[in-house]
């Protein structure tokens, strides 16, 4: 039985030695992560549940193919990001309609928390009307904060790349945000 | 969409201190830290279930499993794999004369819907080589190559299923090569632009 809290290398060498169970571990570590960027990524709950779990069943059956178990969760979204890109050419288009962006709200029914779901709207809305490229690069470094040679790794993206994506999609949020308090 | 002050990029990039922006960079450094955490929420959602559920009900994956149960896997499994490499175009010029060699001489058999493929590589100092792809679900240990007279040339046989199939090699364990001359290749779906060899099984009844 191998311990919850145990490292990756360690849980990863358990799945690969027939313990198909311990997966889970990796499953609960990462998938709130996952979840979160999928949707931002495709702006849709159920696109991204979809795309996530994919990307888990697929890992699981790839998982000698992990080349360095240690950076697993670079290699976990970089199947994701994968799949959620195969999801949006799919839709013939990389933007996601704001009709898809649901805000994640947080279920109380109150003033504050209405005024959050708007705000949370608005942010989304600014973000969907990123290219993929960008909004990806985005999510990565402020939503996951991820650092740049982490990135790299998970988009097979250059790091001076990376920078111009997120520089470029921090003034196209900021632009939308300011356009939208005049 | 105006460029932002560079002032800005770094401090957001953690290379400059907030705290030194001017006030209106300070402004628009908070609003794109509120926004930033406004889309740090988690949803509310779990494939936990769904992914475990999808594995028990479908167990085979890349586990590498002991020697005895990779031994069992192999036989059972209907293995079939077609291979191109070489890794100079002597060797590739040896091996397809190889290759048409019949397979009756004390190769693997296959059966109509299956054909023979031939695993060469070049690797010089090399303790092992083995091939993983599709056809074996990736499985380490499943194919092993051979390099009996120590000249660095790894070869091994194996039937494979008619169709086409993605494969790399294993050397020492750790280090994964797609087959560099390998005829096709295709990007192995997990991004950094690494891509598998390609190979395409034709039937042994419909090799001449």
């Amino acid at each position: 039985m191998v311990n919850n809290g145990a490292p990756d290398v360690e849980v990863v060498a358990r799945v690969l030695g027939g313990d198909g169970e311990a997966f889970g571990i990796l499953i609960r570590r990462y998938e709130p992560g996952l979840l979160r960027f999928a949707t931002r990524m495709l702006g849709n709950p159920d696109a991204a549940a979809d795309a996530v779990a994919e990307s888990l069943v697929r890992a699981y059956r790839h998982l000698a193919q992990c080349r360095d178990p240690e950076r697993l969760r670079s290699w976990l979204y970089r199947i994701t990001g994968n799949r959620c890109r195969s999801h949006l050419a799919r839709r013939h288009t990389n933007d996601i309609s704001l009709s898809e962006a649901p805000p994640l709200a947080d279920g109380s029914d109150t003033w504050a928390a209405l005024e959050r779901s708007e705000q949370v709207a608005l942010v989304e809305r600014a973000l969907a009307a990123l290219p993929a490229e960008k909004r990806e690069a985005f999510v990565l470094k402020h939503v996951e904060g991820m650092s740049y040679e982490e990135m790299a790794t998970v988009t097979g993206a250059r790091i001076p790349t990376l920078k111009m994506r997120v520089h470029r999609a921090r003034e196209a949020l900021l632009a939308a945000l300011e356009e939208v308090v005049r | 969409m105006s460029p932002i002050d560079p002032r800005l990029q770094e401090a957001l990039d953690g290379e400059r201190d907030p705290g030194e922006l001017a006030a209106d960079l300070g402004e628009a450094y908070a609003r794109l830290i509120a926004a930033t955490q406004l889309l740090s929420a988690t949803p509310r959602l779990s494939v936990a279930a769904r992914v475990m559920a999808e594995i028990r009900q479908n167990p085979a994956q890349a586990q590498t499993g002991g020697p005895l149960r990779r031994s069992i896997r192999w036989l059972g499994r209907p293995i079939t794999v077609r291979l191109r490499p070489a890794w100079t175009l002597a060797l590739a010029a040896g091996l397809a004369a190889v290759l048409l060699l019949p397979f009756e001489r004390g190769g693997p058999t296959p059966g109509v819907t299956q054909g023979v493929a031939k695993f060469v590589g070049h690797f010089p100092g090399a303790r092992s080589v083995e091939v993983v792809g599709s056809f074996n679900d990736w499985s380490r240990g499943a194919l092993a190559l051979n390099d009996d007279d120590h000249d660095g040339i790894w070869h091994a046989d194996a039937v494979l299923p008619a169709g086409q199939h993605e494969y790399m090699f294993v050397v020492d364990g750790e280090r994964w090569v797609p087959d560099p001359l390998a005829g096709r290749f295709v990007d192995d779906g997990f991004g950094e632009g690494q891509q598998n060899s390609l190979l395409i099984v034709r039937p042994a009844a419909a090799q001449p």
